[in-house]
């Protein structure tokens, strides 16, 4: 009898402990996707605009109606940001797209995911809602932020303006704005992008 | 493992030298699956099953699960002209369902050295988390075990164990070949 309950319990005691860990920061979420046009010569390029305000994307327009704005100091945070990567790698800006090798369009967008826990039986049998916590739906969510950056070509040698670079920085957000968490975001969407660099 | 628990309680009386067994296990991936996660597994159990057929020979059964966990620091990941950073969060599970057969080679003392060999399946389940996605890959693989170990009879009924093994799941459509080295601390009862 003794062997078996030390038979049991070592098994126990051992399954117990097999769970490893994971995320345990918002910043743990963060990730930076590029990619590129391999057929666009960039080198040869270096001259971009960008517009003095990032779109925030919030849902479908009306005819004419201007969309939202990231609000102030966050807009110029991330633009200044933007710009002093571009002029790391060569890159000049000039005020009129129409003289620009390239457009870089900035856009960021919010998405909440809400969870149900929810006691699907609760409906069949009133003994099952009763007074314990646990019979009732309860709710929970989470936000992530999204930053999405795209360089635009829209010279001679296209039909269509078309999208040469686009970088992604995503993450699940906390209550509070963390600049340096989408200041090395940018960073490191360049850093992964050598060849925007110009001659 | 429930396979291993009904044949312990099915045999648990009459046969006074075959014996179940339960033991800690610590191991280390090599191959792919070293290169997938290099971090030393301390999360791991085996369950024995080790029936008398001479005194040298035990045939048997082996159970076991071992988890295989690393946290990849931020890295850039480039395929193609795409390219993709962040934390990656990596899990392994192994569980091992094999027969297994060992030849001790000696008898007559408390301390006996043995080898062994098991043959089955193993189950490898891999996932892969970054951001807030998994990426996941299963698959049960044929599955050969090498093993040499140590038995010591504490008295006429226990024992400690000792092993270290070696497992590899053969390549299959979805995951390559899986191979660890698994080094098992345990008791071990008789039936």
């Amino acid at each position: 009898m003794k062997k078996k309950f030390i038979f049991y319990l070592s098994i126990i005691i051992l399954l117990g402990s097999c769970h490893p860990g994971g995320i345990e920061y918002y910043e743990d979420t963060d990730v930076v996707y590029t990619n590129y046009d391999d057929s666009f010569d960039f080198q040869s390029k270096g001259v971009y605009a960008i517009p003095d305000k990032i779109v925030k994307l919030e849902g479908e327009l009306l005819e004419g109606e201007e969309p939202a704005f990231v609000k102030e100091p966050y807009n110029t945070q991330m633009l200044n940001q933007i710009k002093s990567n571009m002029t790391t790698l060569g890159w000049t800006t000039t005020e009129d797209p129409a003289d620009a090798d390239l457009v870089m369009f900035p856009a960021v967008w919010t998405n909440t995911t809400l969870y149900y826990y929810y006691d699907y039986w609760c409906w069949y049998y009133y003994y099952y809602c009763g007074g314990w916590g646990w019979g009732y739906p309860s709710v929970s969510s989470y936000t992530t932020g999204t930053l999405l950056m795209t360089l635009v070509a829209d010279g001679d040698e296209y039909i269509d303006p078309t999208r040469v670079w686009t970088a992604n920085i995503n993450g699940l957000l906390s209550g509070a704005y963390n600049s340096s968490r989408v200041t090395k975001s940018i960073d490191q969407a360049f850093t992964q992008s050598p060849y925007l660099k110009t001659n | 493992m429930i396979f291993g628990f009904l044949l312990m309680t099915a045999k648990s009386y009459g046969q006074q030298d075959s014996y179940m067994s339960v033991q800690y296990s610590v191991s280390f991936g090599t191959g792919d699956m070293g290169d997938y996660i290099s971090k030393t597994s301390w999360r791991g159990m085996l369950i024995e099953y080790r029936g008398y057929v001479s005194s040298k020979i035990f045939v048997g059964m082996d159970a076991g699960w071992n988890v295989f966990y690393e946290r990849k620091d931020y890295d850039t990941y480039t395929q193609g002209t795409e390219s993709l950073s962040g934390i990656q969060y990596r899990y392994q599970n192994q569980v091992p369902l094999l027969a297994t057969l060992d030849y001790l080679i000696v008898t007559d003392k408390a301390l006996k050295p043995y080898v062994g060999l098991g043959i089955g399946t193993m189950y490898s389940e891999r996932s892969t988390d970054m951001n807030l996605y998994r990426y996941e890959l299963n698959s049960w693989q044929f599955a050969l075990k090498g093993e040499v170990g140590l038995l010591y009879e504490i008295n006429y009924s226990s024992a400690v164990k000792l092993a270290v093994k070696y497992y590899n799941g053969f390549k299959t459509n979805s995951l390559g070949n899986q191979g660890y080295v698994s080094v098992n601390l345990g008791m071990a009862w008789s039936l």
